[in-house]
């Protein structure tokens, strides 16, 4: 603290602006007021990431839920059906299994695993490292599973240029008011799994009214990996969201 | 958690700013959480204290203060405070609401120890 002026007090040192002299080797305390933005750096790298996306034409699409909402299904899904119009690529973020990318590359795609550790949500900077390990220009379609958790991936802009909610209806639906932040970035809603509606109580209208309170313009699907149902809209939406990409 | 990372991205930029301004000590670290983000501040608190281990924040305690969302009602057009992430106009119960803050995290500030310089006035 200063000692000739006691500026070390907080309102005084809010204000710092005084005369006198100082001592040569006095020190004193001052409140430097920045207000830097922590998710900057992520932030600039995302949009690093979408343009470098952009320029090779690829659309990319973060896939967020919790852990066996039915992520890696759906990739497996929509690959299954649009191998024929697109390259599908993906980057795998998700290590509630280990087994994930080998599911992808026995459908014979390309797919990058990033090796989270420990850590709870994928950056900017992990997607932008594994790109760098993917052949760009044989990709039209992107996926990136996220990892498997509905709070911290919402804070985390990848670059991609979809970015999708998924919730399964064996995980209730009272969930997408329990996790507003995960819908932040988000340009889709997906509820999974539909092919159990039957059998479990899960009113489908809920999530996806309230999800449209949280993100007024979001797309919401409801479909099932395995009976296929409602996957033909999801696959016109990603073809006409690519084509838009490319047009 | 992402209270980890954002832990060691406020330490980050707290030392680089400490530095480039020569400060000899850091006395106090401020961070402003916007309720939009859902980061808990105990989380964010605890971690802190983790990654500021071995760096010139060793002495420095953080104060987070929580900022409320503040948004404009597509409806009603009135600008509303909100205290829970849920977007809903409270006097019109409208939807789809503008966010204009509480939706960021911040480096807020820092009280640093400085020295003089020598003999001449500063502001
Ligand atoms: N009945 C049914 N099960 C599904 C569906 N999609 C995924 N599953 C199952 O849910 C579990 C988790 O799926 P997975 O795709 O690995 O979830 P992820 O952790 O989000 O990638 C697996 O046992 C899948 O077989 C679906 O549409 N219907
Ligand atoms: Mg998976
Ligand atoms: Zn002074
Ligand atoms: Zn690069
Ligand atoms: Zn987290
Ligand atoms: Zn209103």
């Amino acid at each position: 603290m200063c000692e000739t002026c006691g500026c070390g007090l907080p309102e005084e040192a809010k204000n710092h602006a005084h005369e006198h002299d100082h001592d040569p080797g006095r020190t004193h305390r001052e409140e430097a007021v920045l207000y830097r933005n922590l998710l900057a750096a992520n932030e600039a790298q995302a949009r690093e990431n979408r343009a470098h996306l952009m320029e090779h034409g690829i659309l990319a699409v973060n896939l967020m839920s919790s852990p066996g909402t039915g992520k890696t299904s759906l990739i497996e899904a929509v690959t299954a059906s649009l191998s024929d119009q697109l390259r599908v690529g993906v980057i795998e973020g998700d290590l509630a299994t280990d087994r994930d990318a080998e599911r992808i590359r026995a459908l014979g795609l390309p797919v990058w695993q990033i090796t989270t550790g420990s850590t709870c949500h994928l950056d900017a900077a992990m997607v932008h490292e594994a790109l760098h390990h993917l052949p760009l220009e044989s990709i039209d379609l992107l996926f990136v599973e996220n990892v498997g958790n509905l709070v911290c991936p919402g804070l985390y802009d990848l670059g991609c240029h979809l970015n999708g909610v998924l919730l399964s209806v064996t995980e209730g639906d009272d969930k997408v008011a329990k996790y507003p932040v995960i819908f932040k970035y988000a340009q889709f809603f997906c509820i999974t799994k539909s092919d159990l509606l039957p059998y479990v109580s899960f009113d489908a209208a809920k999530p996806q009214r309230e999800a449209r309170i949280l993100k007024g313009d979001l797309k919401t699907f409801s479909l099932s990996a395995k009976s296929r149902e409602g996957m033909g809209s999801f696959l016109n939406y990603l073809l006409a969201e690519r084509a838009a990409l490319t047009a | 958690m992402h209270e980890w990372s954002l832990a060691c991205e406020l330490v980050r930029q707290a030392e680089t700013e400490a530095r480039r301004r020569n400060a000899l000590r850091v006395h106090a670290v401020k961070a402003s959480v916007g309720v939009l983000t859902g980061v808990v501040p105990e989380l964010l608190q605890r971690a802190y204290e983790m990654a500021r281990q071995g760096t010139c924040l060793e002495e420095a305690p953080l104060e987070i203060e929580v900022e409320a969302i503040r948004a404009r009602c597509p409806r009603c057009g009135r600008e509303v405070t909100l205290h829970s992430p849920a977007l809903v106009c409270p006097d019109c119960s409208a939807l789809g609401l503008e966010v204009l803050g509480g939706d960021g995290i911040f480096l807020a500030s820092l009280e640093l120890e400085v020295a003089e310089t020598a003999g001449g006035n500063h502001v």
